[in-house]
């Protein structure tokens, strides 16, 4: 009878329950508005370090063979970074740069220690044209940069006009060169990433791991949990006549994975939806002048997509796990020591993200993006921070699929085994021996 | 219907054929065979671990046959769809923190049964066992009896056409118990085939046209439950005298009576096997007894019960054949 009864609508109409059942309860709500309050002051912070760290000043060291250019650059660079933006009073208006000529060698050991946000040598080459290289640790499309590129055509016009004879015969003006030199590696496809790009991704990439792993254990936890409190209340033995195996396990994951989302989007959204706009919200609240830019730069719809995959099909694998494991136990509390090697297993893959995260790497890393149970965590790390090829990404949603495919079999004859067992000790023999007798 | 006068064909439903289960070195069902009539109410008897709960999941399909088939009116019951099946298993349990009413039209829902249609029933039995006041409260706020009620809703509230129940009466009060027996008669009514394995023999004995009793995953004996005390041979007469009080002790040297027992109003007679009624009377008139009681009592199905498995239903397997069971004779409704 089990065999032939289709998934729906049972599987529907038990999801709909669970749902239900938990986004109504006390403490789902509670945790629900704590963890929202939460995420938004995270999501908050980086103003309130603006704010507090609105003394800071950055400096830019200016070097060039001709000390004249060298005070027109710096003349150029301060009118360009340290005017005040419109609406501030300019008495009150503190400069967040500090350009100063130095030479060299000097300009390269301070910028070495990290001490200069950048070093701009100019020149005048013989032609006329005045070159202006920026060494910096942004790429070439950092509003920096490109505030700098307009004030190397400042700077060119200057000299030019400084330079200009008495007589009628001026010298043609040449257009300023401006060239980058970038210190950075980290790419997309070949594009240079830009430091706050590839900061961003880092940072989104250890918000998402550390929500898939969150989701994975306390959700997951959820499911076991609730199989194993339709065990203790018995109401178990008048679910299995109703229902297939195979109907109550994809409806308990189902339901209690869609409250797990709702309460995740519940806590996600407010937050991305701060970090998207703090621009606006920081100017709103500190006044103008204080904008530097979004945070979460560099977040395409891929990377969303990806990420949703990878969430989507990770869940469904532990949270399989979960439920059949919660069938296997008779009480709640006895959950902690079965499920104790499956978090363990999610640990090790969080781990693992983590380390792929921070430019760590090697064969482990790139093998474990492939593995399932591993892939959802490894494999999200890597696509949010380095460039990863199409047939990868293939071959490792292709190997999670297959997994949670094989997973959902054995888990539903593991789950109509151990939800008949009562008063035993849950053990891993008797998980494998009760699925073989299910078959 | 009648499936004694020559129709037994088409009255029987319930086919357990040769099934055989086993768990691990415990045999559970050992090639169980039995019929149970359509739209009858049927006793499945057995002491504990005697394979009743095994049977019931199996017919469910909650567990697999090692061998054997099992048929409803035809077909292989892995063929027929899950609303055919109503369940109240022993172990009761509702979701605690859910409502009685939503939970039963939960039930229904699974079984393929229209909400609405589901709430209005549902209302309709919670009105009729005395709990209606009930419906919107959550099920850990019901008493065990009132939860076992719901429980019950929940099994028949689909319109099942067998309903299997694991020990159904366990736990009941009087009342409760009544109006539970007085479902049963509804339903089965209705023409449902109601089918519950139970300790209580007195509920059988009241209830159950046909039985079956199994012991160790065996068959023991099965069939219409008049036939079964018949055949067992066992009768007791029961008798009063005019003016004679205790019963005399001549009444035991009548030829056929085995044992006498005595009360304040007169006697019991347990007769020997083959032993006829009738002779027994007329060896009593004819010692000028005047009779003012005489009833032909059938032995008790917890007796037949004993006699067959060598203990009592809710004993445990220490239970000993020489101890003495003191089955009390049932009188025989026929």
């Amino acid at each position: 009878m089990a065999s032939r009864d289709p998934l729906l609508p049972n599987a529907g109409i038990i999801a709909r329950r669970e749902y239900r059942d938990r986004v109504r309860g006390p403490l789902y709500m509670a945790s629900t508005v704590v963890l929202m309050g939460l995420a938004l002051l995270v999501a908050l912070a980086p103003i309130g370090i603006r704010y507090f760290d609105r003394g800071t000043v950055t400096r830019i060291a200016i070097v060039s063979s001709d000390g004249g250019l060298a005070q027109r650059a710096v003349a150029v660079a301060d009118t360009v970074l340290n005017g005040p933006p419109s609406g501030v009073d300019p008495a009150t208006w503190q400069k967040p740069y500090h350009l100063e000529v130095t030479t060299t060698a000097g300009a390269e050991a301070a910028f070495t220690k990290g001490e200069l946000a950048g070093v701009m040598a100019v020149e005048r080459l013989p032609t006329g044209q005045v070159d202006v290289t920026l060494r910096t640790y942004e790429g070439p499309n950092s509003p920096r940069s490109q505030i700098l590129a307009v004030a190397a055509f400042g700077i060119g016009v200057l000299d030019w006009s400084s330079r200009l004879p008495a007589g009628t015969d001026a010298p043609l003006f040449v257009t300023p060169a401006f060239h980058v030199d970038s210190i950075n590696t980290a790419t997309d496809g070949g594009r240079p990433l830009d430091p706050q790009e590839t900061a961003s991704r880092g940072f989104l990439g250890v918000v998402f791991v550390v929500l898939l792993f969150m989701s994975v254990i306390i959700y997951g936890m959820w499911v076991a949990t609730g199989v194993a409190a339709e065990k203790s209340s018995r109401v178990m033995e008048l679910m299995i006549s109703a229902a297939s195996p195979r109907q109550m396990l994809a409806g308990k994951v189902v339901g209690i994975g869609a409250a797990g989302l709702t309460q995740y989007l519940a806590i996600a959204l407010p937050a991305l939806v701060v970090l998207a706009f703090q621009d606006r919200i920081a100017e709103a609240i500190l006044g103008p002048g204080w904008s530097q830019g979004t945070p979460i730069v560099g977040l395409t719809p891929m990377l969303l997509a990806g990420y949703g995959v990878f969430f989507l099909l990770g869940f469904g694998l532990f949270a399989l796990i979960y439920a059949a494991m919660g069938s296997f136990v008779s009480r709640p509390d006895d959950l902690q020591t079965l499920s104790l090697p499956l978090s363990l297993v999610a640990i090790v893959g969080y781990l693992t993200a983590i380390v792929a995260l921070s430019g760590g790497g090697g064969t482990w890393i790139r093998v474990a993006s492939f593995v399932p149970p591993f892939s959802p965590f490894v494999m999200l790390a890597r696509i949010m921070i380095t460039a990863v090829q199409p047939w990868e990404l293939a071959v490792s949603v292709g190997l999670l699929v297959a997994a949670v495919a094989v997973v959902s079999v054995v888990a539903t004859r593991m789950y109509a085994a151990g939800v008949l067992l009562y008063g035993q000790r849950p053990g891993v023999r008797a998980f494998v021996a009760a699925a073989r007798r299910a078959g | 219907m009648d499936c004694l006068g020559g129709a037994i064909l088409a009255c029987v439903s319930l086919q357990i054929d040769h099934v055989t289960k086993r768990y691990g070195a415990t045999l559970a069902l050992d090639g169980l065979t039995f019929e149970v009539p359509r739209g009858e109410v049927f006793g499945f008897l057995g002491a504990n671990g005697a394979g009743k709960t095994t049977t019931m999941r199996i017919c469910l399909g909650i567990v697999r046959a090692d061998a054997g088939e099992i048929h409803w009116a035809g077909t292989p019951v892995a063929d027929l769809p899950r609303r055919t099946w109503g369940y109240l298993p022993e172990e009761r349990g509702l979701y605690p923190r859910m409502g009685v009413l939503d939970q039963l039209v939960y039930f229904a829902s699974l079984y393929g049964a229209a909400p609405a249609v589901a709430r209005h029933e549902a209302l309709a039995w919670l009105d009729r066992f005395q709990i209606p006041e009930y419906a919107e409260k959550r099920a850990e706020e019901l008493s065990k009896g009132n939860q076992q009620k719901v429980q019950f809703i929940a099994a028949i509230l689909h319109r099942p056409e067998v309903l299997l129940m694991d020990e159904p009466f366990t736990g009941l009060d009087p009342i409760n118990l009544v109006i539970l027996r007085e479902a049963f008669t509804e339903l089965r009514d209705q023409g449902r085939t109601l089918i519950f394995s139970t300790h209580q023999m007195e509920a059988a004995e009241a209830l159950c046209e046909s039985v079956a009793i199994i012991d160790r995953g065996r068959l023991v004996a099965g069939g219409r439950l008049r036939d079964l005390k018949r055949a067992s041979g066992r009768r007791w007469i029961r008798i009063a005298l005019e003016g004679a009080q205790p019963a005399p002790d001549w009444l035991g040297e009548i030829a056929g009576v085995e044992r006498v027992g005595r009360d304040a109003v007169g006697a019991e007679l347990e007769l020997l096997a083959g032993a006829e009624p009738a002779a027994i009377l007329n060896v009593v008139l004819a010692r000028g007894g005047s009779i003012s009681h005489f009833e032909v009592i059938d032995p008790s199905l917890e007796a037949l019960f004993i006699e067959l498995v060598g203990r009592p239903a809710d004993g445990d397997g220490a239970w000993s054949a020489n101890a003495s069971p003191t089955p009390g004779p049932a009188r025989d409704a026929a």
